[in-house]
This record gives structure tokens, sequence and C-alpha cells, in this order.
């Protein structure tokens, strides 16, 4: 299980613990399942989907950010988002 | 002294109705100053993470890198951003602001303006109303005077995106913000700070974060993209603080005007009192003389 924080300079746009986040890297889109090891990464501008705990499945766009992943804990910044 | 009395009377009114105009503008400030200060507080944790992100790269790098907005060049051309509001009736709040932007222009950038090069950013139309007649040489630029109207992250970061342009393109050398750091509603600091290049930070307060991060892409380029978002969002904590500022200035202010006419009123009330009774004596007196005439 992962915990997630998706944040934008305005607000907390979630927090909760999910089961994986797909993200769009600047080299290739990629996801994040548990027990990743720690990682520091640019993000461009496409989609983000997070699988949910109870499997619900929730995707928005981002214009640009940054995902944090360290000990099972992933912090999204982005900014420009829209569902 | 019936002349008297209206007139104490329709003082009373004025001070009455003003008295109910600073109340409310209290009032909206206050609404406004939470708000303000609310927008301040949401965009902590984005930018506590976004720096602690930062330190993480920096620790994991051998720290050689020469990014563009670290550039000390020789300082010929600044820019000055001058953050104040577009309304008045907030106390000494602007006139600090203008007051630190010029002590600065005079001190610091003394021989940049003196050879004409110094430009003035005016973001809230106070500063410009302020600053242009008395730096007739420094070059104005109101583009942005109406930014407050709309303080999104997105609206901010194009107007800082630019400068950051403008300094990358090596049109400035240095560029500087004067606003009002917000501390309480009572306490604002009118200071000026260089935005760009970065100031130097200590190196022993870097606390080395060890972990086997991966990159991606490698350090140098995760810095390079990360930095324009801290400074953006280090601009955008500028007209924060400016605004939090404004509404607390304001509020505090309202409120004294109010306590004041609270004062006035009372002085004012007593005035009216003693010439009431005045002129009550003074009629009593002139029917007991006349009844005493008829009766004698």
């Amino acid at each position: 299980m992962l915990k997630l924080i998706v944040l934008t300079p305005e607000s907390e746009y979630f927090q909760g613990n999910v089961k994986s986040v797909k993200v769009p890297g600047v080299s290739g889109q990629f996801e994040i399942l548990a027990n990743h090891a720690a990682l520091l990464s640019a993000l461009s501008k496409g989609k983000v989907r997070i699988i949910k705990e109870d499997g619900q499945k929730e995707t928005f766009e981002i214009e640009s950010g940054f995902i944090e992943v360290l000990r099972n804990e992933v912090a999204l910044l982005v900014r420009g988002i829209s569902n | 002294m019936g002349a008297n009395l209206k007139e104490v009377r329709d003082r009373i009114k004025s001070v009455i109705s003003t008295q109910q105009i600073t109340k409310a503008m209290k009032m909206v400030s206050a609404a406004k100053f939470r708000k303000a200060q609310q927008a301040i507080t949401q965009i902590r944790p984005y930018a506590d993470r976004l720096n602690r992100m930062m330190k993480n790269i920096a620790a994991n790098t051998d720290g050689g890198s020469t990014l563009v907005y670290n550039q000390e060049r020789d300082v010929k051309k600044v820019m000055l951003v001058v953050v104040t509001s577009s309304r008045g009736l907030c106390g000494a709040f602007n006139t600090n602001v203008v007051k630190a932007a010029v002590a600065s222009i005079e001190g610091k950038y003394s021989q940049v303006y003196k050879d004409g090069n110094l430009s003035i950013l005016c973001i809230g139309k106070k500063g410009f109303d302020g600053l242009k007649r008395r730096y007739p040489k420094a070059h104005f630029n109101t583009e942005s005077v109406d930014l407050f109207m709309n303080l999104a992250f997105e609206n901010v970061a194009s107007v800082s995106g630019k400068i950051m342009g403008l300094f990358a393109g090596k049109e400035y050398d240095e560029v500087a913000v004067a606003y009002s750091r917000f501390k309480n509603a009572a306490m604002q600091f009118a200071e000026v700070e260089q935005f760009l290049p970065i100031p130097k930070q200590d190196e022993t307060t870097q606390k080395k974060v060890k972990a086997d991060y991966i990159f991606e892409p490698d350090q140098d380029t995760l810095l390079e993209t990360l930095i324009p978002n801290i400074l953006q969002l280090q601009f955008h904590k500028y007209l924060l603080d400016t605004h939090a500022s404004e509404h607390g200035a304001r509020m505090t202010s309202m409120d004294k005007a109010t306590e004041n006419a609270e004062e006035l009123l009372k002085a004012l009330k007593i005035n009216y009192n003693k010439a009431r009774q005045e002129s009550i004596t003074k009629e009593l007196l002139e029917i007991v003389a006349g009844a005493a005439a008829l009766e004698g």
C-alpha cells in the first residue's frame, strides 16, 4: 500500500492510500507500486492515473510537475490540474 | 444658541456616517484578510515539499552546477519590482513599501539609476503613484499593475516567468522585489529582497539527506526544471504576503478610525447636551422672568 498526496500551489488535491500511481514522466510514462525504490522525477504534460485502495480508478490531467517516492510515500507536486 | 445646537447635531450625524463606513470597511477587510491568510497557509505544504526536493537533489549532486539563475554578473541593469496595493486607506502600508524601495534606489542602486538603467515594475497602483515623479530617469513598467485582481498561481507565474526570462536573456543583471512581509494583522515588514540571481545560501544549514534516489532525468536537468518552479513560487509568495499585509493593515487602520470616531462622538455628544441644557435653562429663565413681570 502506498500513501499518496497530490498537491498544487493552491490546494491539496488528493490524500489517501492507493495501490498504484501512473504518471507521465519526462522520459516516459511509468507506474509506482508499493515498495518502489526512492525516486525523484520531473513530469511532463499528461494523464495521471490513481488506483485507490478499494480498486477505484481516478484519472486527471496535469500540465507539469514532480514526483517524489520515498519509503512507500508518494508526493505529487503538480500544476494545472484538470479532470 | 439654537444655531450652535444644530451645528453640533449635524457634526454628530456626519461622524456617525463616517464611522459606519470605516466599520464596514473593517469588516470587508477582515473577510478578505482571512482569505488572503488562507492562501498563504495553502501554498505552504506545496512549497515545503518542493524545497525539500531541491535539498534532496542538491545533497546528491556535487553542487558544481552552473545554472543561469545563479549567475552573478556585473550589476549594470536592474529591475526593481515594487509590490503595493492599488487602494489606499490602509495606514502607512504603502508608504512603507515605497520608502523601502526609495532606500534601495538611493543606496544600493544609486549608480544604476544615475546611468538610467533602472527599471521599475509596479504591481499595485500605489507604488507607481509614489515613485514615478520622484524618479523620472527610471523606466516604469505598469503592465502588471492590476495583478492583484487575479492572484491565481498560473497568472502570477506567467509574470514571474517573464521576469526570469528577462534575467536569463541578460536584459537585467539583478532583480529585486520591494514588498511587505506578512507576520500578523498588526505587523508587516516592508522589505527589499534580491530575487535574482538566487542569493547564496549558507552551506551549513543544508542538512544532507542521503537516500539512494533514482533521478529521472539526471540531477542537473531535474534541478534546472525545479528551480524555475521554486522561483515562481517565491514570487507568488511575495504577492500573497503583500496581499495579506494590505488587508491586515487596512483592518487595523479602519479599526483605529472607528475607535477615533467613537471618541469624537463622545465629546460631541457632551457638547451637544451641554448646549441643549443651556438653552433649556435659558428658556426657563425667560419664562420665569416673564411670569414674574406679569405678576409684579
